[in-house]
């Protein structure tokens, strides 16, 4: 289909690019030293777009819009959540952590506790989060590639890698702010220009022959509407529903017309075909709201529905500081007062961008009912523009949709990548270039591996998982490292264990539930409300049992977190390694007379 | 720009230097200690204030669906309008707090910084 082309054709672009801004990058020698002069001249605002730009991935380009267009008000919580962490990040650490001049989290911990036990227990957990993030990302590039070409699903998450994998391996994309800045505005135009057409769409026809999501009952299709299940889904029907199906729905073999009654769940197998005519109220996966009224209003399920938003809510706010490519980026700040001032620009343009895919999952709740039957709701983004404008003109932006979101796994998966192989080569292996690419082969083959084996999920969903494992390892560790004094190495690395055990632990019983029939409680989908205090109050009780391992330089590294900027006492082990900015400048123009 | 002392405080951070005692010294100041307090005093309220926040929302959302369902304007209930102020709000406390540190911690920083450089040899 002609459709196919368009999008497909974005989704090149976009690589291509990568690969071209990658191999321009790598000519002019991003080496770390090159890094850290660059960082003296970035202006906030392009540092703060350059986070933003990478940290904007699969799960908020399309598991935002998916989840609205699923959960409703509820799903407010996730761009509130990836917003707020900012802030959480800005108040404790951004500040103290720049002028700590540790460049890495293991490197930090290592810095302020004087241990290498506890850095290596800080790289697994690097790794840990880094891989995890990576998952959904790829999984979300195998499903836009399904989406628009048809292909199987492990194509897209391939193609993702292999071109981050090389890129990385060639040198680009490593300290290129400029690309990451252009990044975020890329991805911007990407979601806003469709969500101003889309909505200028629907202001001019609103009604679209459906029925106003003011009904308080369950969407209804406005048209004919044929879904193929990929996969089995449980699904929850609110009204009596007729329709007809060819496949199998509750174990036994159907093919014609069905009557569902209401108030009950009915279990589809993988190739079933549903056809529903116009009119007929939707069917929702088992576990999201089923009618409109549910939608708009958030909560309806009590203490464990509660528990599960403001566990969200904790990972999400407190998770943010503990990722590793997040954090790399803050290091381009020439100090700590810049660090805070880029901390507060990337909350601002986060806001920005979140208004978007929030106002297309609403749109798609009225053009797009058919995804709830599936439950694929993460392609709503995707395939709106395609709905909304069947022509040429919807097709384009359908195009821009599709690259804005490859956009997203790259930019995302790439800084993954390097700060995970940046990690893995300097603390585990000697840490030459050669052992760089090593670090990153290895790190792209895990998670590509883990994509293909692991059930695919929301995006939103899966990444939260990842904030839930930084929130209980590496809050507790940078909140009592820069504010406590007390703390000790052991203390740390106990913390690690615990909060980073129970959440792995919660993530693999959830995986082998969700093979064998999900009996897993929700309260294991984000059990960060639980998990973080402990970590807290782990790495505090240890701490006061082994006072006596108190680092003994304690009272100097606080004071250096803690000083004011202008007093200079930012020690960079790279500026010691390589020379400031200025000295390099001089070098440099020694060298080339 | 720090790039001159840094590289003047360029040396091994733990080797007992001169300067190390003229840190100690300076942790010890009540200047900086005011400075670490008023911080203390912004960073760790703030952040509780805004996680009751949040619980309030959940609390009420759960709680007392009659008043979050509450119709202000056409479709508009009180819920979705507390959900957007949640967003709202986080932007107010990171501009409060970027103000509070300009005006209450970078002067007082500043202070601090032509004291010691005032008393250098």
């Amino acid at each position: 289909m002609i459709e196919n082309l368009w999008s497909l054709t974005g989704v090149l672009c976009v690589a291509g690019l990568t690969f071209l801004l990658g191999f321009v990058g790598s000519r002019r020698a991003n080496t770390t030293p090159d890094f850290l002069v660059a960082r003296r001249a970035i202006p906030t605002s392009r540092n703060a777009a350059a986070i933003s730009g990478e940290y904007l991935s699969a799960a908020s380009f399309l598991g935002v819009a998916g989840l609205v267009l699923k959960d409703g008000a509820d799903a407010l919580w996730f761009p509130i959540g990836f917003t707020a962490g900012y802030l959480a990040l800005m108040l404790f650490v951004a500040a103290p952590l720049r002028r700590s001049g540790a460049y890495t989290l293991p490197d930090f911990a290592e810095a302020r506790l004087g241990s290498t036990t506890l850095r290596h227990f800080c790289t697994f957990f690097v790794v840990c989060i880094g891989v995890l993030y990576l998952v959904p990302q790829l999984q979300s590039a195998g499903l836009t590639l399904t989406t628009i070409t048809g292909l199987p699903g492990w194509i897209g998450g391939v193609v993702v890698i292999v071109v981050v994998v090389v890129n990385v391996l060639g040198g680009g994309m490593r300290a290129i702010t400029l690309v990451q800045a252009f990044q975020y505005w890329g991805k911007l135009f990407a979601i806003a220009a469709p969500t101003f057409v889309l909505f200028a769409v629907f202001l001019s026809n609103p009604s679209n022959g459906s029925r106003p999501l003011t009904d308080e009952g369950a969407p209804r299709f406005t048209e004919t509407a044929r879904v193929v299940l990929q996969e089995p889904v449980v699904l929850d029907v609110h009204e009596p529903t007729r329709l007809e199906a060819t496949g199998t729905v509750e174990g036994s073999p159907v093919d014609g017309p069905v009557y569902w009654a209401p108030g009950r769940t009915y279990r589809v197998g993988t190739g079933t075909e549903l056809v529903f005519a116009p009119g007929t109220p939707v069917p929702v996966v088992d576990g999201s709201p089923s009618t409109n009224a549910e939608w708009l209003r958030a909560e309806n399920d009590g203490l464990s529905g509660m528990f599960e938003t403001y566990s969200l809510i904790f990972a999400t706010f407190l998770g943010t500081m503990g990722l590793p490519h997040v954090l790399v980026r803050f290091y381009t700040n020439p100090d700590g007062r810049a660090a805070r001032r880029t901390a507060m620009h990337v909350i601002y343009l986060l806001g920005l961008f979140y208004v978007f895919p929030l106002i297309l999952g609403v749109l798609s709740r009225e053009y797009l009912p058919r995804l709830l039957v599936h439950g694929r709701t993460d392609a709503a983004v995707l395939l709106l523009p395609g709905e909304m404008l069947p022509n040429v003109f919807g097709q384009i932006l359908g195009a821009i949709v599709a690259a804005g979101a490859f956009a997203a796994f790259l930019s995302t998966s790439s800084g993954l990548v390097v700060s995970v192989a940046g990690v893995v080569s300097t603390d585990l292996l000697p840490g030459k270039v050669r052992d760089f690419r090593w670090a990153t082969l290895f790190t792209g083959a895990v998670a590509i591996g883990l994509a293909l084996l692991l059930p695919r999920s929301d995006a939103s969903l899966t990444v939260a998982v990842s904030f839930a494992l930084a929130a209980s390892t590496f809050c507790p560790l940078l909140v009592l490292g820069i504010w406590w004094r007390k703390l000790t190495w052991v203390g740390a690395v106990w913390g690690l264990c615990v909060g980073g055990g129970l959440v792995l632990s919660a993530l693999v019983v959830n995986v082998v539930s969700s093979f064998t029939g999900d009996w897993a409680p929700d309260v294991l989908l984000q059990p960060a409300l639980i998990t973080v205090p402990i970590a807290f109050a782990t790495m505090i009780a240890v701490s006061r049992a082994t006072a006596r391992r108190l680092p003994e330089d304690v009272n100097t590294i606080l004071l250096r977190l803690h000083a004011p900027d202008p007093l200079g006492f930012i020690q960079d082990r790279d500026v010691q390694r390589f020379g400031t900015a200025e000295e390099r400048a001089s070098q440099g123009r020694r060298r080339s007379r | 720009m720090s790039t001159t002392e840094s590289s003047s405080a360029g040396s091994d951070p733990t080797a007992p230097d001169p300067d190390a005692q003229k840190w100690i010294e300076l942790q010890q100041s009540p200047d900086f200690v005011e400075l670490r307090a008023r911080l203390r005093k912004f960073v760790f309220p703030a952040t509780g204030l805004f996680l009751a926040w949040y619980v309030l929302y959940v609390l009420l959302a759960d709680y007392a669906h009659e008043f979050m369902a509450t119709k202000v304007v056409g479709n508009i209930n009180v819920g979705l309008i507390l959900g957007l102020l949640q967003f709202v709000s986080t932007f107010a406390l990171t501009t409060l707090y970027v103000r509070y540190a300009n005006k209450r911690l970078d002067p007082a920083a500043e202070k601090i910084r032509t004291e010691v450089e005032g008393s250098a040899p």
